[in-house]
């Protein structure tokens, strides 16, 4: 017998928040056998395809038909106190229905993002940003300033697709057209061979920030600490720059950063768009991630932590996450792929009843009233997915024949507003 | 009732200008979401005795269904905060209602639901990037009640830019081509005709129309000739849609009127055109120059606009011209949001307030009113706020108000600030007062019309069954704020004041042909400066069937 195999291009990689739409994917089979360019987060997110199929009803095999009835009673039961929470990995129109069902159960809803990003989120409703999309910031960055972040690790493209080291129109010359400066805060180095390092201790990373803005502004600043001193050469470096770009992470995942620090950074690039142009580029996970949050705001004006229970959306920002479960919530639904859970969630999850709909949802971290595996936003589910800079992509699944993620949300919408009607009648 | 259903509105004052229909009390038959000529006896009847019947509401230019209305929205959670919106109670259930929020951007249920309890039934977002197109069309999907389309950005595209410098027009008509159909777009839309690529580039911006962008041999005349001229020869419904150079700035009316110069004899639609109306400059205090510019209009009729009139209270400006946007930052101090996109355009937005105190807020409201009151075409000078950068679309009611109540109008202008409103045709007293067919014609037939949609904006046979019903009232904005019946496609969506019924809109979209030679060159470009592939460029599964050209 020989073996089926088919290529399959363009794909688009939801691994991490570059979200690489010129991704090759070779099929074998049924699975995926070979993925290029290399991309170590590539490889792994795609994996060989293959995702669980169950159903489960509090971990014994169930049919669907009977897992949705029992989830819809559940939740309709709970109208009031529910928690749905956007997990990643989902594309925007499974997104779309989650939150439709969050409005009609008067839920709260939150995103997975909601804890590591909202500093940056926040600080971008008191103050605006400016920035730009990926591609100009490979057209026109001369001068790329990376501050405590090294994009290698979690975002491997990001350097060799976007940012340092190809042509842009305005930047003809690629990496050598381009000037890094790496700024290392503490443990968080910025990239090797930068032309200017500048090294803080953590304590002074807000002061370094407002060094920066002020020589931006031109207010002088002299005599400085020395510890600041790196700062104001390289805010002298940004100046210098045609289109300078600041990249950071706006998702840390292991050092917890200043929470002031995405406002500084917001600041000091509004500020050098007086002399110079410049952007903050925001460095986003995958899975679908932004989309989360620009379905939120579409529909309820927020981008996150949003709660329906008085009939329309508020905004919570205080109560964030899964931490809110343990509060007068009385059953979760959670929409997407629980993998990235923490310990401390799983346990409170693990004593407030759950749906789960998503990717591997019976391979939860514990054991969920109803769960239903789906296919991957973009392995499995077409649709579209936003990048780190919320441009959005469409999604070339290179398997099929999986649940849909979008249709099984659907499937209990229309089972929870039936239900719902039936009791106000 | 379904769509489906026949019904006969009788009794009304009916208001259709395309049909020279003007206040005739006469019926209006509609069936299978259409109106036709006649209805057999005893079909279902809707009286409309002592009301006032016009086709429903055509918004020609808005912003509501785009990323940059999304980034807007992110910036406002206090306006959010202060205007919850409750679901609606709908009667048929089938689809479930949702809430949402106000302010002067409001989430997306609730703009359709909100357009829709206005009398409105079909708005345009007159300013999508290509690369933002998959979005908007998101959005569209999730605003009901209205029948809706986007407007393109291409007046600072990288690869038309390129094109125009190397002398290929036919090319650049191929490639707007081929963005319409690609992005599911209506309209070819400029905005600052190669100012936001200056912005961008470091020039800044562009202040006149021969200036050269980036150095190269690329003008704002040259743009807006060669997509006039492709807007033109595509034979698209809606021509050019231009906003132009020097938005917002003292003695921009030079400006203006050069670039309808520089388009004499074509068609082309400049919109918001209060925003281009200022006197003064270099040193001079800003004066109204609106009747200087209106008067052009009304003796060229290529051209068409509409006002994008400010009202007085809190907006939020939204523009591709991001280099006006940061402008309006650092003299109001407000937040601030940038965004730059690749080879294609800008974004600024900047949440604001026009004061009735503030010298020139009180001029630019002058000068939207003193536009259409010195308009001798109400076909081509249309009612809009540029929502929500003049003020929100909600406003429209009381626009209308002052516009056909000059003793309203007086009152408000005795509040206002006089200091820079010497020379105002305004303030020294315009009398007219609009009429009932004449404010049919601004805000549905006239818009419609501009818009080359065939089926709205009137009542005629064939016409989509796209009817609002006024009581009439003693307090035109009341009236116009709170229609007693709209019906979308034949069915009631709004009755006895209140949204019953939220049916899906339909898109408005066209597909003009384009050579496929420009194809490998365009591919070409993508591989060599894009993020995106180009086989993904393109949005895919657009609802519904293209609206035809030619």
């Amino acid at each position: 017998m020989t073996a089926s195999r088919a290529k399959v291009e363009p794909v688009t990689c939801l691994g991490c928040g570059c979200v690489c739409d010129d991704v090759n994917v070779q099929v074998s089979d049924g699975r995926i056998v070979a993925v290029t360019p290399e991309c170590p987060v590539a490889r792994t997110w795609f994996g060989d395809g293959s995702v669980p199929e169950r159903v489960l009803r509090d971990g014994a095999a169930a049919e669907l038909s009977d897992a949705l009835t029992e989830a819809a009673a559940l939740l309709t039961h709970s109208a009031g106190r529910v928690l749905v929470y956007l997990a990643p990995e989902l594309s925007t129109q499974a997104q779309r229905t989650a939150l439709a069902l969050a409005d009609l159960l008067r839920a709260r809803v939150d995103s997975a993002t909601s804890e590591p990003a909202a500093a940056g989120l926040l600080a971008a409703q008191r103050r605006g940003r400016a920035t730009a999309t990926l591609g100009e910031i490979r057209n026109r960055a001369d001068v790329l300033l990376f501050w405590g972040v090294d994009p290698t690790t979690r975002y491997p493209r990001y350097l060799s697709r976007y940012a340092l080291d190809p042509e842009g129109s305005h930047v003809p010359g690629g990496r050598r057209g381009r000037k890094v400066i790496s700024v290392h805060v503490g443990e968080a180095r910025g990239p090797a061979g930068a032309e200017l390092e500048v090294t803080l201790d953590p304590a002074d990373e807000i002061g370094a920030l407002s060094v920066m803005r002020a020589t931006v502004l031109g207010n002088a600043l002299d005599p400085l600490p020395p510890a600041l001193q790196g700062a104001a050469r390289a805010a002298g470096e940004l100046l210098s720059a045609r289109y300078a770009v600041l990249v950071h992470e706006a998702e840390p995942s292991r050092l917890t950063p200043d929470p002031f620090r995405a406002e500084g950074l917001i600041a000091l690039v509004q500020a050098l768009n007086g002399p110079t142009r410049a952007a903050l580029s925001s460095l986003r996970a995958g899975g679908n991630r932004s989309g989360a949050e620009s379905v939120l705001t579409w529909q309820t004006g927020y981008p996150l932590a949003v709660d329906f229970a008085a009939g329309f959306p508020r905004y919570t920002p205080s109560t964030r996450g899964l931490a809110s479960a343990g509060a007068g919530v009385t059953a979760v639904l959670i929409a997407g792929n629980t993998a990235g859970l923490g310990a401390d969630a799983s346990a409170t999850l693990g004593r407030v009843p759950t749906v789960v709909i998503g990717p591997r949802a019976s391979e939860a971290p514990f054991t969920a009233r109803v769960a239903i595996d789906t296919g991957v936003a973009g392995i499995h589910e077409a649709g579209i997915a936003y990048r780190m800079d919320e441009m959005p992509l469409p999604l070339r699944p290179p398997l099929s024949g999986r649940r849909s993620a979008a249709g099984t949300l659907e499937a209990l919408l229309t089972v929870v507003h039936q239900r719902l009607r039936e009791r106000s009648t | 009732m379904s769509s489906r259903d026949a019904l006969r509105i009788t009794g009304g004052s009916v208001h259709d200008p395309a049909n020279g229909v003007d206040g005739e009390v006469r019926d209006v038959c509609i069936e299978d979401g259409r109106i036709v000529e006649r209805l057999p006896q005893g079909a279902p009847t809707l009286d409309a005795n002592g009301m006032v019947v016009m086709p429903g509401g055509v918004d020609i230019h808005s912003h509501f269904a785009s990323s940059s209305c999304n980034h807007a929205r992110r910036l406002i959670p206090d306006e959010h905060a202060a205007n919850p919106a409750l679901a609606p109670e709908l009667l048929d259930g089938e689809t479930p209602a949702r809430s949402g929020t106000g302010g002067t951007v409001p989430s997306t249920f609730t703009t359709g639901y909100r357009y829709a309890g206005l009398g409105y039934t079909t708005a345009f977002d007159a300013a999508v990037a290509p690369l933002t197109a998959r979005h908007s069309h998101a959005e569209l999907d999730d605003t009901p009640c209205v029948d809706g389309g986007i407007f393109v950005l291409m007046g600072n595209d990288e690869y038309l830019l390129r094109q125009i410098e190397a002398g290929e027009r036919d090319r650049a008509r191929d490639y707007a081509a081929w963005l319409l159909q690609s992005t599911g777009g209506y309209a070819v839309k400029i905005v600052n005709p190669g100012g936001v690529e200056a912005w961008k580039g470091g020039q800044r911006n562009v202040t006149g129309l021969d200036d050269a962008i980036g150095g190269r041999k690329v003008t704002p005349r040259s743009i807006l000739e060669t997509l006039a001229d492709a807007a033109n020869a595509l034979r698209l419904p809606h021509p050019v849609h231009i906003h132009a150079n020097n938005l917002g700035v003292a003695g921009n009316a030079a400006t203006t009127l050069a670039s309808m110069e520089a388009l004499a004899g074509r068609r082309a639609h400049f919109t918001h055109l209060q925003f281009h109306c200022y006197g003064g400059g270099n040193g001079q205090p800003w004066s109204s120059a609106a009747s200087k510019v209106i008067e052009y209009v009304n003796a060229h009729p290529e051209v068409s606009t509409d006002v994008g009139q400010v009202m007085f209270g809190p907006a939020m400006t939204i523009t591709a011209d991001a280099p006006v946007e940061y402008l309006l930052h650092k003299s109001s101090g407000r937040r601030w949001t940038n965004i730059d996109i690749e080879l294609e355009t800008g974004c600024g937005i900047v949440p604001l307030t026009y004061k009735d105190k503030a010298a020139v807020s009180a001029l630019q409201w002058a000068i939207g009113l003193e536009l259409f009151l010195l308009s001798q075409d109400p076909w081509r000078v249309v009612l809009s706020t540029d929502h929500p950068n003049g003020g929100s679309f909600l406003s429209y009611p009381a626009l209308i108000q002052l516009l056909m109540d000059r003793s309203v109008r007086d009152e408000r202008l005795k509040l206002a600030n006089p200091r820079l409103l010497a020379g105002s045709a305004l303030a020294d007293g315009l009398a007219r007062e609009y009429s009932l067919n004449e404010i049919a014609i601004i805000t549905r037939a006239g818009p419609a019309r501009l818009l080359g949609l065939t089926r709205k904006g009137h009542l005629g046979p064939g016409a989509d069954a796209d009817v609002t019903i006024y009581s009439r009232e003693t307090d035109l904005a009341k009236m116009f704020a709170t229609p007693r019946y709209v019906l979308k496609q034949g069915a009631l969506i709004v009755e006895e004041g209140q949204l019953r019924r939220a049916l899906r809109g339909r898109r408005l979209r066209v597909a003009p042909g384009y050579d496929p030679a420009v194809l490998p060159g365009l591919k070409r470009h993508f591989d060599a400066f894009s993020s995106v592939c180009f086989a993904n460029y393109p949005v895919q599964n657009l609802p519904g069937d293209p609206v035809p050209v030619g």
